[in-house]
């Protein structure tokens, strides 16, 4: 029983999570590490209940959610590629700027001060009928499963075919390892970030869109609680890889989902909290360390 | 003869005016993009603008107030400053700011009252070695085994986040008080208040001396040069025998340093003790302030009195117009994006007269 609900609670936490780090791995791939991920799921989300309110469609809201993630990823892309600036800088600016737009928003707007409820929001529908929730041990994650999950799953599946053996993905590849030939190969390099970074956007606002309609059908100032960064150190600690970065993604999930049975246990969840960072912190490292031995070696 | 004087003075003037347009470009861009927010609500932006800067400056008690907030981004800017301008992409002030400001507020509460004024010094050293260390780990990371630091110190932030936020939870947490905080530092430990009414502190001088002290650095001494040098280009400082992994080391540990005194001011003179959310991101705010400055001394003075007013003034914005008090972090992240920006304008200019 519990291990069912924790394997249901861990899928449902990582989604987000997920999604934001795959659009972020597309993202690194073309060369730009984007810092603002946070930014675009916090987007995805305000959009995303407002959409589901006013529409009455989960769908409108989902699409909704990715555009306006996107949108935000081509303003960002622009001032990188166009306008030259430090995408570290540029990206933790963009994070205020929007985190500032929508508690403007909000309070002007809705006249509220962080929280964003909405007559109607209509929640993710479930994709099974109830009947599977008998199945042992996975029942409970079956009958909860939506079609963000099942769409993030479904592109981790695919991604690893799609960077190695399509156009797109060689292209992809060629921009983030070698912008220079790419140029030279007349492939548009600057287009191709643009690209990415819209797809890194309309992902990271699927993300927020699940975020905010998975279950509690509303929005708030901290719902993204730093995940934009916890996808950042997933996709850094699979090394690109999308497989590998879509386990960590899961291990994530699963420390959220077991955080308040630890406290019970007299774990701190504000330690625990902190796995993710230290995990990246310890890759970054063995990967440094590793480098640097080969260097010695050819030297 | 003449007219060559002429012209040599109109081309400084040029110069001086292209110079004065590019300081003030992310700051420009940042109030046009809060004046079309404001547009937009049916504000009209002058009057907020005015209502700001007299909420600000207006008297001597909102003065004070204003130089109080600008106190913590004085050694956030400069920490910044003095690693973005050797080109090391150090992000993890607000950790490191964190870490000290917890080192200070123990060493104010847990060691006895007996010891009086001797506390400040305790308190100040123990924040200084707790984010000189926080920042040396990824410096050296960096120095040696060429790990990017961008990610290790944005890490390291919630790493000091996570850990300080246990420790005012667990530990270090007020018997008294309740929620987390950690008890109140003794009275002798407390600076000094200024302008007794504002919680202006002798923390703000100790700024002033930190910043000043930055501009001898960066313009009067060789290590402060050569830093310039390795952030202009790394080829040629290894070429004329710069070392790089020093360079790194050296501005890491002072940027940790400058944050360590930073927080330990912090919690000996504005909040007198450590509490979960200590800092509202001065360590960012304080990139923020370097960038606008071109991470220079008297930029960095600026950069930390403009944003000092604009959370000084923005609180009271709120409660007077009901203009919500977010125009503050949409100025921020404006001016962070427009400030990296400006360099790709030039080069925008110049292809355009090229083609």
């Amino acid at each position: 029983m519990i291990v069912e609900q924790i394997l249901s609670a861990s899928i449902i936490l990582t989604t987000p999570i997920l999604l934001a780090a795959i659009g972020g791995l597309i993202n690194r791939h073309a060369g730009i590490v984007n810092i603002a991920l946070e930014a675009k799921i916090l987007a995805g989300a305000f959009v995303a209940v407002i959409v589901s309110s006013l529409t009455g469609s989960w769908l409108m809201a989902v699409l909704a959610a990715a555009a306006s993630g996107a949108f935000i990823g081509l303003l960002f892309s622009l001032a990188i590629t166009r306008m030259r600036a430090d995408m570290i800088v540029a990206g933790l600016g963009l994070n205020f700027l929007v985190a500032g737009l929508i508690g403007f928003v909000l309070s002007w707007a809705f006249n509220s001060s962080g929280t964003l409820r909405m007559p109607d929001v209509q929640l993710l529908p479930k994709i099974l009928p109830d009947p599977v929730a008998a199945v042992p041990v996975v029942g409970s994650m079956l009958a909860g499963l939506e079609p963000i999950t099942l769409f993030a799953w479904l592109s981790v599946l695919v991604l690893p075919f799609v960077l190695s053996d399509t156009r797109f993905g060689l292209r992809l590849r060629a921009t983030g390892n070698a912008l220079r030939v790419a140029h030279a190969m007349g492939l548009a390099p600057k287009r191709m970030q643009d690209i990415s970074t819209m797809i890194a956007g309309a992902y990271s606002g699927l993300g927020g869109a699940h975020l905010a309609l998975a279950s509690i059908g509303l929005f708030n100032e901290g719902l993204s609680a730093g995940r934009g960064f916890i996808a950042l150190a997933a996709f850094y600690f699979g090394r690109n890889r999308p497989v590998p970065t879509a386990l960590v993604c899961l291990l994530f999930g699963f420390l959220d989902a077991t955080q308040i049975r630890m406290q019970t246990a007299g774990l701190p969840p504000k330690l625990i909290g902190t796995i993710p960072y230290l995990m990246v912190m310890l890759a970054l490292c063995w990967a440094g360390w590793r480098s640097s031995k080969a260097r010695a070696r050819t030297a | 003869m003449l007219r060559e004087a002429t012209k040599a003075l109109r081309a400084a003037g040029e110069a001086w005016l292209e110079r004065g347009f590019a300081l003030a470009f992310p700051f420009i861009a940042a109030l046009v993009v809060a004046s079309l927010v404001l547009l937009v609500i049916g504000k009209n932006p002058l009057e907020v603008f005015t209502l700001m800067a007299v909420e600000a400056f207006g008297s001597s008690s909102r003065f004070a107030a204003t130089m109080s907030a600008a106190t913590p981004l004085l050694f956030t800017g400069v920490a910044t400053a003095i690693c973005f301008r050797a080109g090391v992409f150090n992000v993890g002030v607000e950790g490191a700011f964190i870490v000290g400001g917890l080192g200070a507020a123990f060493i104010g509460f847990a060691l006895p009252a007996t010891l009086g004024p001797m506390l400040i010094p305790l308190g100040f050293a123990l924040a200084v070695a707790a984010s000189t260390f926080w920042l040396a780990v990824p410096g050296y990371l960096l120095a040696r085994y060429e790990i990017e630091e961008v990610v290790t110190t944005l890490m390291l932030n919630f790493v000091a986040l996570g850990v300080t936020g246990y420790l005012v939870n667990g530990p270090l947490l007020s018997e008294k008080t309740g929620n987390n905080v950690t008890p109140l530092i003794h009275e002798s430990a407390e600076l000094a208040r200024l302008i007794p009414p504002s919680t202006l502190h002798a923390g703000f001088l100790l700024g002033l001396a930190v910043v000043a002290g930055y501009g001898f650095w960066v313009r009067r001494t060789p290590a402060g040069i050569e830093n310039a040098i390795v952030g202009r280009n790394r080829r040629f400082a290894r070429a004329i025998g710069i070392s790089i992994p020093g360079t790194i080391i050296l501005v890491m540990v002072i940027s940790g340093f400058v944050s360590g005194l930073g927080g330990a001011s912090h919690a000996l003179g504005q909040l007198h003790r450590f509490a979960e959310g200590f800092s509202p991101g001065y360590g960012f705010t304080g990139m923020a302030v370097a960038l606008l400055g071109r991470n220079t001394a008297f930029g960095i003075l600026f950069g930390a009195i403009l944003f000092g007013a604009l959370a000084s003034a923005g609180t009271t914005v709120q409660l007077f117009s009901d203009i919500p008090l977010d125009i503050v972090n949409i100025i921020e992240g404006t001016v962070m994006i427009f400030a990296v920006v400006e360099l790709g304008r030039i080069t925008l200019f110049r292809r355009r007269a090229v083609s």
